[in-house]
Order: structure tokens, then C-alpha cells, then sequence
């Protein structure tokens, strides 16, 4: 059975709930993975330059969505993945279009020059947490993918 | 050591029914502890409780006992050098020792090996050249650790389980890159001196603090960045999902070695030329890698697509993987408070589009 579509569109925090409740759905898949303990900041840069940010939380099991956020340092995240509008589209258009990324397509392809996506933190070890837990990230963001409404 | 004696008489008393029930009345150790799990589980880090989670700067015994338990006195010593907690303790040890236990992954199981397409002759030739050399270092990171575990104090049980996972994880590296190179048809390519050599000088590191400095933080950290890369350049949805879950373990290997050497030098600060002088040795060997055709120029074809196309595009992929290495590395060294910016010896054109030459920079990746 297919999953039904996200509630909302991207980005938005409605939309990052849609994702945490997906890893709520399916805990037998993310409990496989083995649990995370990771704070992590969405930023999706609009084209006049605006970041919006979102909240990420891997709590062992449990993936939790903080929300929009408008205080970063009241977050405290340990890495901000940021990078423009078009990125994260073109990232979950093919996510939606191939049932997961492709080849160019995948989290840590599109981080690995800093473009078109860029993983950055006051502490590495806060960023290397982002290859810590790379496929937990990558199958939170494949499958629910494949239930994305994004934004036109 | 004396030779364990058979109790005779205690042997007809305990027949009566005359236990001697000293353990039960006399032990000295903490009673009454109640560890309590946490939502993932009863963690280690749940059950450092009381003086069970005391865990001593320099031991007084050298003996396999649980630390906390009531020990004989006339244990024997079991010849521990390492007794130090600084040699190889990290605050992040226990976390993850867990996290490690919980991420195992299986070679065989997990990864979605008849999915693995044909590939073209030179993509195959460059993906079995890359598992060659991935097969051949990762084992290094179980050896090494095994050389040393049994030479540091049980006390320090947490650290030594940690590393007895990552004796797991890379037994388990070598095993999935040598299933890849024998998967597709391509089998198993050169194997360069160089390599060998920097392996060499890890197993033969005079010092668990040379040979973790080398290992941990330089070895590992340059593993990591390759797997990065791997998982970028990876030809199909196979090696990418074999990349991604050694990349998971690798992190972890390289947070305890980078957390580690931070403890070290906050306790000793006279020890940071030593590590200084072993990062010396390691990087004049790992810069040799950046010109070994056998580890360049597969990355350079998968990047490309051909041996053509790599021909057409130069060394623009194996540019980004070999910068944003030395940058990784070099952000780790600030953060495990050794900075390296400045003291790098590498030759210009290796450390060019770096900051490998600089003087030290703000901490920020």
C-alpha cells in the first residue's frame, strides 16, 4: 500500500511532521538502523535570500520534529544543513520520481563540495554526527519522499 | 602465581548442608544500586551509578575483576602497561559503545547484492581497485585495537568494549569491500607499497597515544572522507548503501579518536609535540596516497564515468576529495586541541585549496 501523501508542502513545519510521523508508522525500520541521538537544522534559503529553518531531532528510536524555528541558539542543533530552495526541490522531486535519491541525489552527495547543499557546525563532531547516522537520514528523507507535496 | 587448592573439608560441609555464605554476608561492595534504563534500554551510561560509575584515574590493581567488585587480595596481575584512564578513555565512550552495538549491520544480509548491475568494463576495473585498497586499510582498525586491548587495565572496560567494536566494524569493512570486488566479475586489483606502509607504522606504533593519534584520527579520518566520496561517485544503489553504512562506523571511530586525544592533551598538554611529531610521520606517508595512480585515478573514473571522461576531466574530482580531507582533518585536530594548520609538511601542490598552510584558523567546518 502506498504511503498518502504528505499533509502539507515543503517547506514547512507541517511537512516535517508529516516526516517524523512516517519513522512513527514504521519503527520496525528505523529500530533495525539502530537508534541516533542528533540534533539537527533544516535551512531552506527562498530566492530573495530568506532562510527558513526547521527543527530535526533523532532521539533514539524516535524521530521528532521541532518545528519551524526562529531562534537557532534556542535549538541548539549540533549541524544546519542549508542550501537553497531549488536544491532541496530538485532533491525531493527525485526522491519522488525514483522512489529514493539517485546516484546525484542522496544527502551526502549533495553536501560532499559544500554545493548544492552545505553541512556546517560550530563542532565537527556535531557534523561528523551527520555521517554518523547518514543512512537513518537518508531513509527518513526517501521514504517519505514518496509522499512529498512540494511547494510549486 | 599459586596453584588453586581443592577445599576438601569444605567440600564435606557444604554435603551437610554448612555453606560458608561469606559472599553473602561480607562482601564490600555497593549495595542497594538500582540502575534504571533509559528509553533505548539499560546503556552503560545508565548503569555508571554510585561508585560502580567511578571510574579511576590510575588503578590500584591490574586485574581482569569488575570494577566495583569485591576483589581477592591475592589476585594476580595480569600485566596491564596500559594504566593511565587518559592513554585511552574519551567522554563520548559510552555513548558510543552503545550506538555501535545498536548500528551493526550485516555484510551479507544488508546489502542488496543481486541488485548489483553489469557494469562497464572500466567502471568495474575502477570500482574493484577502490574495494582493493578500502579491504586492504580497514583491517588495520581491527588489528590495531586487538594488539592493545589486552594490555589496558580492565578498569577501563567501557573503552575496551568500544574498541572491541570497532575490531567488529572493520572485520566487517574488509569483508563487504572484498565481497564487492568479487561480486561484479572485476576480482581484486593492485595492492601498493605506500599503503602498506602506513599500516605498517600504525601496527608498529610504540604507544597506544602514536598509534590511536595515526589510526583514529588521521587514518580514519582520511577513511571517512573517502567513504564520503564512495558514496558520491558510487556506480549503483549497491556499493552507495555500502558506503553510507561504513561511513556510519567510521564516524564513530573517528569521534572516539578525535574525543580521545582531546582528553589526552587536556590532561597533559606537555604530551602535544609527541602527537605533533607521530602526525609528522603519518601525514609525509598519507600525502604519497594523493599521488599513487592506484588510489587517484579509480575515484577519477567513477567521477567520470570512463577512463575517457577521466582523461577529459583531470583530477577535478580527486581535487575535492583530497581538500575536503585535509580540511576534515585539520578541523578535527583544532577540535581534539592539537592544531595542525601551519605545521603541515605536505608539498604545496598536495595542500593547495586548503588551509593545510596556513597559520591556525577559527574552529569552523
Amino acid at each position: 500500500m502506498s504511503p498518502a501523501p504528505l499533509p502539507d508542502e515543503f517547506p514547512s513545519a507541517g511537512w516535517l511532521e508529516g516526516l517524523a510521523s512516517h519513522a512513527a508508522e514504521a519503527p520496525e525500520v528505523y529500530q533495525a538502523l539502530g537508534f541516533a541521538n542528533f540534533r539537527l537544522a533544516i535551512e531552506v534559503v527562498d530566492p530573495s535570500g530568506m532562510p527558513r529553518r526547521f527543527g530535526l531531532v533523532l532521539d533514539g528510536y524516535d524521530v521528532v520534529s521541532a518545528g519551524e524555528i526562529q531562534d537557532l541558539s534556542a535549538f541548539a542543533p549540533e549541524a544546519l544543513v542549508t542550501g537553497a530552495l531549488d536544491a532541496w526541490r530538485e532533491m525531493l522531486d527525485n526522491i519522488a520520481e525514483n522512489g529514493g535519491a539517485d546516484r546525484a541525489h542522496t544527502l551526502n552527495a549533495l553536501t560532499l563540495a559544500d554545493v548544492p547543499l552545505r553541512v556546517t557546525s560550530d563542532d565537527p563532531m556535531g557534523r561528523d554526527k551527520f555521517f554518523r547516522y547518514a543512512e537513518t537520514l537518508q531513509t527518513l528523507f526517501d521514504a517519505t519522499g514518496r509522499r512529498q507535496n512540494v511547494a510549486a | 602465581m599459586g596453584a588453586a587448592t581443592v577445599d576438601l573439608e569444605y567440600f564435606e560441609r557444604a554435603k551437610r548442608g554448612q555453606f560458608d555464605l561469606g559472599w553473602l554476608r561480607d562482601t564490600r561492595s555497593e549495595w542497594g544500586v538500582r540502575a534504571k534504563p533509559s528509553k533505548v534500554g539499560l546503556t552503560l551510561r545508565d548503569i555508571a551509578v554510585g561508585s560502580y560509575g567511578e571510574v579511576p584515574d590510575h588503578p590500584d590493581r591490574r586485574t581482569m575483576a569488575p570494577r566495583g567488585s569485591d576483589v581477592d587480595p591475592d589476585v594476580p596481575d595480569m600485566g596491564y602497561s596500559i594504566n593511565d584512564k587518559a592513554e585511552v578513555w574519551s567522554d563520548n565512550v559510552m555513548e558510543l559503545y552503545e550506538e555501535a552495538v545498536s548500528r551493526q549491520w550485516s555484510a551479507t544480509r544488508d546489502i542488496p547484492w543481486s541488485d548489483l548491475p553489469e557494469l562497464d568494463p572500466d567502471l568495474e576495473h575502477a570500482m574493484c581497485q577502490f574495494a582493493t585498497f578500502l579491504s586492504e586499510v580497514e583491517m588495520i582498525a581491527s588489528d590495531f585495537p586487538a594488539k592493545w586491548l589486552w594490555r589496558i587495565n580492565h578498569d577501563f572496560v567501557e573503552a575496551k568494549m568500544f574498541l572491541c567494536t570497532q575490531v567488529m566494524d572493520e572485520a566487517r569493512h574488509t569483508e563487504v569491500f572484498r565481497k564487492r570486488a568479487l561480486a561484479g566479475g572485476g576480482g581484486l586489483g593492485k595492492a601498493k607499497a605506500v599503503v602498506e606502509n602506513f599500516l605498517k607504522l600504525v601496527l608498529d606504533a610504540q604507544s597506544y597515544d602514536e598509534g590511536s593519534a595515526l589510526m583514529h584520527l588521521l587514518g580514519e579520518g582520511l577513511v571517512l572522507s573517502v567513504f564520503r566520496a564512495g558514496e558520491l561517485l558510487a556506480p549503483s544503489p549497491v556499493e552507495k548503501k555500502i558506503f553510507r553504512l561504513c561511513m556510519q562506523d567510521e564516524a564513530r571511530h573517528v569521534a572516539y579518536g578525535t574525543m580521545h586525544l582531546r582528553y589526552r592533551l587536556e590532561r597533559d598538554p606537555s604530551l602535544a609535540e609527541d602527537f605533533h611529531s607521530y602526525l609528522d610521520k603519518g601525514e609525509d606517508i598519507i600525502s604519497v596516497l594523493f599521488t599513487t595512480p592506484e588510489v587517484v585515478e579509480p575515484t577519477a573514473i567513477l567521477a567520470a564515468g570512463s577512463v575517457k571522461g577521466a582523461e577529459e576531466l583531470g583530477l577535478a574530482a580527486s581535487d575535492v576529495l583530497r581538500t575536503r580531507v585535509i580540511e576534515e582533518y585539520l578541523t578535527r585536530c583544532d577540535r581534539a586541541g592539537l592544531p595542525r594548520r601551519g605545521r603541515m609538511r605536505l608539498p604545496g601542490a598536495v595542500l593547495s585549496g586548503t588551509t593545510g598552510g596556513q597559520g591556525p584558523v577559527a574552529v569552523a567546518s
